[in-house]
């Protein structure tokens, strides 16, 4: 028995021959035709009788699947899934989705054209093609021209000498039988790419599993998320220091920033301090809003020492507005603030240096307003 | 109809027309009627710089497979020659249609930093020195190449392949003036780098359009023998690719102004999507690009002559939209279309046709000296 036959190639010596014989051979043989040539030849395709590449339908068809998903997943994600104003502008600012729909049709269409020349339609990769084994391979890559007749896969069985006579009377110098090669086992293009998906669709799964199993599990987080790091939290016991504590003390001798040390430990010596705030709007609407948040409490919102908290605090808040605390000097004040007294205690880690002297202004407000003459109201109001 | 009846009804068409436009002044006010004639003339004006551009751009890269067909965007290119007078013609507008003519304008700071070249006689030496630049490289590249059917001089191939990239310079520049001039200008608080690009590319394909259309009516008529549908794809082509360029400068254009948001800038997007404007450029982007994009798509519809006319008749009317829709804004009004539109619409194409019919006679149907004629209708793609 003959061993198989995959073509019978003709071989002619110019391209005007080769297009000569397509026609004559066509109408005497079956089987697929195919021409191996140095160079492409005009024409050759409408005289084989190629079909029209698909390539440009298939180009469009996934161009406009990328620019709807681009599209689609612009619209889900700027307006659905987080939507976000930027930059002032609507939501849906389809201005802003064109150039990515335009880069992701693009991109689509490149990958459409390219890899779906190479592997769907050039069916690559394609080891050993029985071409290569053909004697006449060195003259058809520089000046002889190949019309072959070819074996389609399941037939076999052609008729290989009525072929050569039909390819000889075209006008063929050489007849070449080329046998269909053995098959290719292992490395055979089918096993190789069904081993390539195999893991991509391996790792995809592998990944996708992971994802979701590392999300409903949490138990089994293999990453932590930054929770678990080497740290001190604040008022936490900790064990790396002797006394247990996890805060430290500030260094002896430490100075805060932006202020200087109050080093005053009587009121009266607070006295030559110097109130470096004027008494202008800005300055009393920031004392006010500090008297009411940390004063008013206990002093109460007119600084008469009629509080909101009651009776049930124990102690009893001064009366700002009295004629005892009117005679302080500012600095005074400002050292009661600084370091408390009686059952008051130290407002100097809430307030800054400049706060606080906005609350003193803000003190003497409170003082004049609760102790008003009639000489305050304007001539004009007293008629 | 024969051909002395067409030249009749070309003639009474124009001639209606002309009554419509100096009616159109008296009648409808003189800014209607300037706006209108800028439009015409730019409309014209473009036609015969982007067929020249073509020619042009032939020399330049030592095209081959264009040389048969070169006849017709010479001969288109002389729309050029009448549109000069009417150019000078049209500076009778500045005092009536830019702002920037009036007395007083140069209080607004942009103006005032504007001046140097927004000024009365810069103007007028920048519209003399593109006319005179124009005429000069149409001396040298269409006279020639006529004067070459009678001499058969190869040295014009020679010329021409030097003149060419000078002036494809000389192109960008003047293209860019009379962008920044006469269309802009009528805005001159706005700034915009790219309008010159959007205007080329518009003049480009309007340009190729005429070409493509007096080509197929010329090729069906069999005036044009040896032509192949190879040739033709080749124009399809150019007019499929530059579609998507006008679109894609168009579009540049719009996207930075709008995220930027600039009130110098953005304000003259503002006045043309108001109303009825926004519509209207809707309808452009269909027609200007969606339309023809989406005919030329499959490679039959580049060679097949039926579609490949509509498409042409599409981008030139889309290209009068186009100036329509930048132009008449600055009216101060809805878009307007009636009887001065109308006759201008008439007089201008029908005197172009007229005057095509005369250029048509001149020279033979294809540079038939050209050492590269054979080449060319030997191109097969």
């Amino acid at each position: 028995m003959r061993e198989p036959v995959f073509s019978v190639l003709g071989i002619f010596d110019s391209s005007q021959q080769l297009l000569d014989a397509i026609p004559a051979v066509k109408a005497r043989v079956s089987g697929r035709l195919d021409a191996y040539t140095p160079y492409p030849i005009h024409g050759i395709d409408a005289a084989l009788g190629l079909r029209k590449s698909p390539i440009g339908g298939m180009v469009f068809v996934m161009g406009l699947i990328g620019a709807i998903s681009a599209v689609a997943f612009e619209l889900w994600s700027e307006g659905v899934d987080y939507p976000l104003v930027t930059g002032g502008k609507p939501i849906f600012s389809w201005q802003a989705f064109v150039p990515i729909m335009f880069e992701v049709t693009v991109l689509f269409a490149c990958f459409t054209a390219g890899l779906g020349m190479l592997f769907l339609l050039n069916r690559l990769p394609f080891f050993r093609h029985p071409m290569l084994h053909s004697k006449s391979m060195p003259l058809i890559t520089r000046d002889k021209f190949a019309l072959a007749v070819e074996a389609d896969g399941k037939a076999i069985d052609i008729d290989v000498d009525a072929i050569a006579a039909a390819l000889r009377e075209a006008g063929a110098q050489t007849i070449e039988v080329l046998e269909q090669p053995a098959p290719l086992g292992l490395l055979s293009p089918n096993f190789l790419m069904r081993v390539v998906l195999g893991i991509g669709i391996t790792c995809f799964v592998a990944g996708y599993l992971t994802y979701w199993g590392v999300k409903l599990f949490p138990v089994t987080i293999p990453i932590v998320h930054m929770l678990d790091q080497p740290r001190l939290d604040p008022e936490r016991e900790d064990s790396f220091f002797k006394d247990g504590f996890g805060m430290r003390m500030p260094v002896a001798g430490t100075v805060p920033m932006a202020e200087l040390p109050f080093t005053i430990t009587k009121q009266e010596d607070a006295a030559i301090l110097a109130n470096p705030l004027p008494r202008t709007e800005s300055v009393l609407k920031k004392g006010q809003k500090n008297f009411n948040t940390y004063c008013s409490v206990c002093h109460g919102a007119l600084g008469n020492g009629v509080p909101s908290l009651t009776a049930a605090y124990g102690a009893k808040p001064a009366n700002l507005a009295s004629d005892s605390i009117r005679q302080l000097p500012d600095g005074e004040i400002y050292y009661v603030i600084m370091r408390g007294k009686n059952a008051m205690p130290s407002y100097a880690a809430d307030l800054s240096e400049d706060e606080r002297w906005s609350v003193v202004n803000y003190v003497r407000v409170l003082q004049r307003a609760l102790n008003a003459k009639d000489s305050d109201i304007p001539q004009e109001a007293q008629k | 109809m024969s051909e002395s009846g067409v030249t009749k009804v070309f003639t009474l068409g124009a001639a209606a027309g002309l009554v419509g436009v100096l009616a159109t002044g008296f009648a409808a006010g003189w800014e209607r009627f300037w706006v209108n004639w800028i439009l015409w003339i730019l409309y014209v004006l473009t036609v015969g710089l982007g067929s020249f551009f073509l020619v042009v751009l032939e020399h330049v890269v030592g095209a081959k497979w264009s040389v048969p067909l070169r006849r017709v965007p010479e001969r288109l290119s002389s729309l050029i020659l009448p549109m000069g007078p009417a150019l000078l013609l049209a500076l009778l507008a500045l005092p009536v249609l830019y702002p920037w003519t009036r007395p007083g304008s140069h209080d607004n700071p942009i103006i005032a930093g504007k001046a140097v070249w927004l000024n009365v006689p810069f103007f007028v030496a920048r519209v003399a020195a593109c006319i005179g630049l124009w005429l000069l490289a149409y001396r040298i590249l269409v006279s020639g190449s006529i004067r070459q059917d009678r001499e058969a001089d190869v040295r014009f191939n020679v010329r021409a392949r030097r003149v060419a990239p000078v002036f494809m310079v000389v192109f960008g520049v003047t293209i860019t003036i009379v962008a920044f001039d006469w269309i802009a200008g009528l805005e001159p608080t706005w700034y915009s780098d790219v309008f010159g690009v959007y205007i080329f590319a518009g003049t480009f394909l309007a340009g190729l359009a005429a070409t493509t259309l007096a080509v197929l009516y010329l090729f069906a008529r069999g005036k044009l023998p040896g032509i192949r549908p190879d040739h033709i794809y080749n124009l399809g082509g150019f007019l499929f690719a530059f579609t998507v360029f006008w679109a894609y400068i168009g579009f540049a254009q719009y996207l930075l102004m709008w995220y930027a948001n600039m009130p110098e800038e953005v304000f003259w997007y503002k006045e043309r999507l108001q109303g009825l404007w926004g519509i209207l450029v809707l309808v452009l982007a269909v027609v200007h690009f969606l339309v023809p994009f989406l005919v030329l798509i499959p490679r039959d519809a580049k060679t097949e002559p039926k579609r490949l006319v509509w498409v042409a008749v599409f981008i030139l009317l889309a290209h009068w939209l186009d100036l329509y829709w930048m132009l008449f804004p600055v009216l101060g009004s809805g878009p307007v279309f009636s009887w001065p539109e109308l006759s201008f619409a008439m007089f201008f194409t029908f005197a172009s046709l007229l005057w095509l019919r005369r250029m048509m006679a001149r020279g033979a149907a294809m540079p038939i000296k050209d050492p590269f004629l054979r080449e060319g209708l030997e191109f097969r793609l």
